[in-house]
């Protein structure tokens, strides 16, 4: 997670993380004051100013939307503007007397010259669009019927256009705005949602939504909104005179026009300033904060000329406000979006589109502030839709730079090679990794979790969009992480495509021209890019790792194995950090579960052994914690783990592992078991499986097979008996099929490999057991008892010979084995033993010696293992653990050293003191 | 046959010249359009300046008689290039020629000391001579490029920007002119260079490919190649990494060396172990014939592709003179194997194992018994063959254990009496500095 901000020369995607982290890195000035002057400017809006605010809000875009001839917007504009103003009515009797405001009444006049001037202009009228033609219709009559009311108003407007009307309006609209608190409530429910490609009309939607939001905060703070109204007037004028001093001083430039409204206004707002001052001293309400909105009630100046610098300033100024502890996160993105709006809407150049974009996904990992939680699912919706636009912006036009390495002041946004500070890549590292917290918040087994998990796609998407971006314009570097996060999302996914490929049903990889290429195809081109360019060791490795899981997942074992043994992971994986690990783990696990169903038995139990052998495969693989015991961890070290947890939908499925591995485990153990029976040196392959075993034979009474371990416990003693027929049964059945065995792509291919490896090794171990009872046995009854071609009886028993597993040769003419088995003498027997310990001695004294020498471990197989492209051939199998379990075997030997007779162990001293005399 | 035929893969790794004698090969075999081989070893020539080499194959494609005018122009200008080169380096030569008689032959040094010395020697002329051996070698002349390369060589340092391209240009030479004495000090020359020399890992591996190619043309002539290419390739960790990873269809040539090798019979199980390893990248009928020996067991199996063998042995240039051999030493190892597990077998299913008349069979194991590699007695009434097998005795296994138990006991305590004395003497040695 951290890794989205260990990146950061970036501030802009550097957000406060756990508390505060106060990035103030554009400082505007009028962010320079201190708490007090806040406090004070903070309230400074009566529901006067508020719904003023909304009609001049409305009629400048319908002011805009007349510019550019905008009809059908101008008509829903001026539907908005009626309702509105009727809205504000109540307010407009009450302060002005019933007297309409005179920019309202201008706005009216304006309007009925602009439908005027378009309806008589003929010409310009059959070049309107269809849409447009229709809309002027319908608002040619409406402003008609409308201003019947407004009549003598109007008149007298026309009488004296005047130009006071400006300072009216922000007055008023500073008045108005605190009536719309009654509504307020509304407006806020309604999710925040705006099309990028919005027209004008959500501009003004989405300010007045601001609005909302913002009054509900104000709401939050102070009261219930509905007791406001009420009480508003009723306040004493005379109290707190300092505050209303100081609120003169802040209120905006031109108040003093007009002082009765003022005194309203004022009254309404010391009311305010006070109910704040005493919630204050509670302190409770002090983390929510407004923001600066408040002295911005609108974004621009309504006759600014919008230009790119304004709008830069203005985004320098919200973003400034970022990371600090008062700050309206949430009104800081619907700033943002406003802001966009309003870039789209002058046409301000793509660029600068991109930066706000980019800034609004910044603000959005802003509002969660805890790092272990996942975002809202609103917002999560939103960013995933902010950050595919803004990387479609970036593709579609190809001479925007947006780079981290770009500096603040080099930043270009009105010439054609655009040079924009940001990074797509953080943002969508971040992306990713929030929607890995999501999946986990869900419960897997819910439809939530199929409901969040559908979002995939997009993510995926996003994350192409964004390799499409580096592909372009990239260093190696930023193209290895992103493709690294193309693979962790890929790696895991089964392509059933590629199977068909391999055996041929479908054309190979060479005539793939017009289909899509296999994902092991799209695997192997990204990770060999990372190979080749990479230079951090760790992007590699989780690629290696990815590379080998995906191909033991599409069965290309051999391939998985080479690169496992090249990469010699096995070796310093132990120093990788704990994520990496996990990946190992489950590389491990899949290449394990792929040697097996490619009948590579013995790899098989090698792959999964040490995973096993812990009894806790579960934790290893990052699929749930282990309950706690005398609390062995703290809540901290539990609130990390929990953190590296896989999410659901790339789990291992457990119970087959351990299937899979204990099934192996018997094929190997079984027959081993039988052929050293009465051999004194006899060590265990697998103790898991030698611990479910014993379990079994301590019960006393041992029912029917209920569980999967106690299936394989139960063919495992069928086994021992050389019964196939049973040992298969306990293995393939219908229980078993449906725990384990459909789990895989080939089920039946895999039952099929089973028992053709039951009746070999069942064979086996029949000959281990009972052959000393024959002289010789027919090599067609073998195989007509074990249901196998003669051939491969003929070759099981050869090998056994060859490897003096079984003394005996073949007598051709009579097809038969004929066992050479000599029992030893009583005096033989017991001699052979003699030598065993003997052997044991000269073995410990070796150890003993190589101690003091201190080249203990470098014995056995350590000393070639080199790097570079060297494949240790020669222990193939031990590859995998080799190193542990010969340490083991050592343990082993020693603790036998301790069974010696006396008269051994003495000697063995006195060598010892030897040894140590002649040192 | 030509699923098998590797020579498509083998001149990857060849130099031009190499390659012409593995073509004229498959000319005689007919595993190809004929007229296309010769095509295409005109189109081979053409890019050498061997132009008598390239007239020849005209006339055997039946083009026109006459030479066409751009040959004959190309003629002259390599005799003038060649005669231009020979005169710049005819002094430094004739030097050479001199000074080989007298005493500072001995070693490089001096005799560089003396030319510089006496005969006012100069890099360039180095140059030049290495340009002329190219020339030379490009022109066919072997015989003599070698001798100017061997000047290269004596008076060129190791860290010389052409020193490799000398030695691989020598060895080119040296197995062109079948002198597989010199070839082979070559290449072990050559490989120690390359061995030590600091090459990226990729630029090794695709040096010692080629090494690897290239010796075997060299290993197979010469009389102790047989040892020499299975130390090279299967004990040599490096050669066998880079066998694995390039170029696995070498493996043929490492199981035939092993197989016609009877004093190495332990290499066979490592080889059988990389075999089984590199059985998805590559297989061909002579590691399948080691593959159904001694991993399954399958005589059957064992003897159909022995039989491929033959064909694919017959049809590749390395191997082809080790054919009777080849052939004699796999029924010998079906044999022996077969002998190891069987206590009685019938001469007829014997001798259908082993491809063979039973009657051949029979003289062919009476032969082996003979000469006492066969422990066994014919029972001719029967028609079999009965092992004397002799199951191991305790007491015997007894003895085995025993044997090695001495032998390392002895080691330890040599070693332990080692290490005291060592003691003793850095104690005796720090005690000087008291």
């Amino acid at each position: 997670m951290s890794r989205f901000f260990a990146n950061g020369s970036d501030s802009e995607s550097e957000s406060s993380e756990e508390e505060v982290l106060v990035q103030n890195y554009n400082k505007a000035s009028n962010f320079q004051f201190s708490d007090d002057e806040e406090e004070v400017k903070r309230v400074v809006r009566s529901t006067k100013e508020k719904r003023y605010e909304n009609l001049t809000d409305i009629i400048k875009t319908i002011r805009n939307h007349k510019k550019i001839k905008d009809i059908a917007n101008t008509l829903s504009s001026f539907e908005d503007l009626t309702r509105a103003y009727t809205k504000a009515l109540p307010v407009i009797s009450k302060e002005e007397n019933g007297i309409t405001p005179r920019f309202y009444i201008r706005c009216l006049a304006e309007l009925e010259d602009f439908i005027n001037e378009v309806w008589e202009d003929r010409d310009g009228r059959k070049n309107l669009s269809k849409n447009n033609t229709k809309s002027l219709g319908t608002l040619r009559q409406k402003v008609r019927k409308y201003i019947k009311d407004f009549e003598e108003e109007m008149a007298r407007f026309r009488e004296a256009p005047d130009q006071e009307s400006d300072v009216e309006e922000v007055e008023a609209q500073d008045s108005d705005a605190e009536r719309a608190d009654a509504d307020s409530d509304d407006g806020i429910s309604a999710p925040v949602v705006t099309k990028p490609a919005d027209q004008p009309k959500a501009v003004k939607v989405v300010a007045a939504k601001v609005q909302a939001d913002d009054d509900d905060s104000d709401d939050s703070i102070d009261w219930d909104p509905d007791t406001e109204s009420e009480t508003e007037s009723s306040e004493d004028e005379n109290q707190y005179q300092n505050m209303r001093e100081r609120f003169l001083k802040r209120a905006t430039e031109k108040e003093d026009k007009d002082d009765d409204k003022r005194k309203d206004k004022r009254k309404e707002q010391k009311h305010k300033i006070r109910k704040r001052a005493e919630d204050d001293e509670d302190g409770e309400w002090e983390t929510v904060v407004k923001g600066n909105v408040v002295e911005k009630p609108k974004m621009f100046e309504k006759d600014a000329e919008i230009d790119i610098p304004l709008v830069l300033a203005k985004l320098i100024e919200i973003m400034s406000a970022r990371g600090k502890k008062r700050t309206d996160r949430r009104l800081q993105i619907d700033l943002l979006f406003e802001l966009r709006d309003i870039a789209e809407l002058h046409q301000l150049g793509v660029p600068i589109s991109v930066k706000i974009h980019f800034n609004i996904i910044s603000a959005i990992y802003d509002y969660n502030q805890k790092i272990s939680e996942p975002m809202k699912l609103e917002h999560w919706a939103l960013l995933l839709e902010v950050m595919q636009s803004m990387m479609k912006i970036l593709l579609v036009n190809p001479d925007i730079n947006m780079n981290e390495s770009v500096a603040e002041e080099q930043e270009e946004y009105n010439a054609a090679p655009y040079f924009i500070r940001g990074c797509p890549l953080a943002a969508v590292e971040r992306l990713d990794d929030e929607f890995t917290k999501l999946l986990k918040e869900c419960d897997p087994h819910s439809n939530d979790y199929v409901a969040r998990l559908k979002d995939e796609v997009n993510v995926v998407k996003t994350i192409e969009l964004v390799v499409q971006y580096f592909e372009r314009a990239g260093s190696n570097n930023e193209r290895c992480r992103i493709y690294l996060r193309k693979i962790e999302h890929l790696y895991y996914k089964f392509d059933p495509e590629v199977l068909k490929r391999k055996r041929g049903e479908q054309p190979a990889t060479a005539a793939t021209t017009t289909t899509a290429p296999s994902s092991v195809e799209v695997m192997d081109k990204l990770c060999k890019f990372i190979y080749a360019k990479d230079d951090t060791d760790r992007i590699r490795t989780r690629a290696i790792l990815a590379h080998i899981y995906h191909h033991a997942m599409h069965d290309n074992w051999f391939q998985a194995r080479d690169l496992v043994l090249m990469s010699h992971l096995q070796d310093n994986i132990d120093a990788a950090d704990p994520s990496t690990r996990i990946l190992y783990n489950r590389m491990m696990a899949n290449l394990g579960l792929c040697a097996f169903r490619q009948e590579n038995i013995k790899d098989a139990h090698h792959c999964l052994v040490d995973l096993m052998v812990t009894g806790k495969p579960k934790e290893l693989l990052a699929q749930g914690l282990l309950p706690q015991r005398q609390h062995e961890r703290s809540a901290e070290q539990e609130k990390i783990e929990k953190q590296r947890q896989m999410p659901f939908h790339m789990h291992i499925n457990l119970e087959l592992l351990e299937c899979v591995y204990l099934v192996s485990a018997m094929l190997l153990e079984i027959p081993y078991i039988a052929a050293h029976e009465f051999d004194a040196r006899r060590r265990m392959i697998s103790k898991t499986f030698y611990q479910q075993l014993r379990s079994s034979e301590r019960q006393s009474l041992v029912g029917p097979p209920e569980s999967m371990r106690e299936h394989v416990v139960a063919a495992a003693k069928a086994m021992r008996c050389g019964n196939w027929q049973a040992c298969a049964n306990f293995i393939v059945n219908k229980k078993m099929n449906t725990k384990v065995w459909d789990l895989f792509y080939e089920s039946d291919r895999v039952r099929e490999m089973l028992v053709k490896f039951i009746k070999e090794e069942s064979l086996r171990t029949y000959l281990f057991t009972y052959s000393n009872v024959y002289t010789s046995i027919s090599i067609p009854s073998l195989a007509q008892m074990y249901e196998l071609p003669l051939p491969k009886v003929h070759s099981i028993i050869s090998k056994m010979i060859i490897n003096e597993e079984l003394m005996a040769s073949l007598d051709d003419p009579t097809e038969t084995v004929v066992m050479h088995r000599s029992e030893p003498s009583r005096l033989q027997a017991l001699a052979m033993q003699f030598v065993d310990k003997v052997t044991n001695l000269v073995d410990v004294n070796e150890k003993v010696f190589d101690m003091k020498q201190g080249n203990f471990f470098q014995r056995g197989n350590m000393g070639n293992r080199d790097r570079g492209y060297n494949r240790n051939q020669n222990n193939q199998g031990g590859n995998w653990g080799g190193q542990r379990r010969d340490n083991r075997n050592q343990r082993n030997r020693n603790q036998r050293g301790h069974h010696k007779q006396q008269q051994q162990q003495q000697q063995q001293q006195q060598q010892q003191v030897q040894t140590i005399e002649e040192e | 046959m030509a699923q098998f035929d590797l020579t498509r893969i083998n001149c990857q790794y060849l130099d031009r010249h190499l390659t012409f004698p593995l073509l004229e090969f498959l000319c005689g075999k007919e595993i190809y359009n004929q007229q296309e081989l010769l095509e295409y070893i005109l189109e081979t020539v053409n890019k050498t300046n061997m132009i008598d080499y390239t007239m020849d194959t005209r006339k055997r494609l039946n083009l026109s008689q006459e030479m066409p005018e751009e040959l004959v122009q190309r003629k002259a200008e390599v005799l003038a290039t060649l005669k231009q080169l020979q005169n710049e380096v005819a002094p430094i030569m004739k030097a050479t020629d001199i000074l080989k008689n007298g005493e500072s032959m001995k070693d490089s040094k001096t005799f560089v000391n003396a030319l510089q010395k006496d005969y006012n020697f100069k890099v360039e002329h180095l140059e030049s001579a290495y340009k002329l051996a190219k020339y030379l070698y490009e022109c066919g002349n072997y015989q003599e490029s070698t001798s100017y390369l061997y000047f290269c060589l004596i008076v060129m340092s190791p860290n010389d920007k052409n020193y490799l391209n000398v030695l691989w240009g020598k060895l080119a030479a040296e197995i062109l002119t079948l002198n597989w004495n010199t070839a082979l000090e070559d290449l072990t020359r050559l490989r120690d260079y390359i061995d030590s020399a600091n090459f990226s890992t990729i630029q090794a591996l695709q040096q010692r490919t080629w090494l690897i190619h290239w010796s075997v043309l060299v290993f197979f002539n010469h009389a102790k190649g047989r040892d020499l290419i299975i130390e090279m390739f299967l004990y040599k960790p490096l050669y066998l990494n880079a066998i694995q990873t390039m170029c696995p269809h070498i493996m043929r040539y490492l199981a035939t060396a092993v197989v016609i090798n009877r004093t190495r019979r332990n290499a066979l199980k490592d080889l059988i172990k990389v075999i089984q390893q590199e059985s998805y990248t590559y297989r061909d009928p002579i590691t399948e014939f080691l593959e159904c020996l001694y991993v399954n067991f399958d005589f059957e199996g064992a003897r159909l592709k022995l039989h491929e063998c033959q064909t694919v042995i017959l049809n590749d240039f390395f191997i082809v003179a080790c054919l009777n051999e080849f052939v004699e030493d796999a029924r010998l190892m079906i044999f022996e194997t077969f002998c190891r597990i069987h206590q009685c077998i019938t001469i007829s299913m014997l001798a259908d194992k082993l491809n063979m008349k039973p009657n051949e069979a029979e003289c062919w194991i009476v032969n082996l018994i003979r000469n006492a590699r066969l422990n066994a007695k014919i029972d001719s009434k029967l028609g079999h063959v009965v092992m004397g097998t002799q199951p191991l005795s305790p007491y015997q296994q007894l003895v085995e254990k025993i044997d090695s138990l001495s032998m390392r006991s002895e080691h330890l305590a040599g070693l332990i009496e080692r290490k005291s004395k060592q003691k003793n003497q850095e104690s005796i040695d720090s005690w000087k500095y008291y």
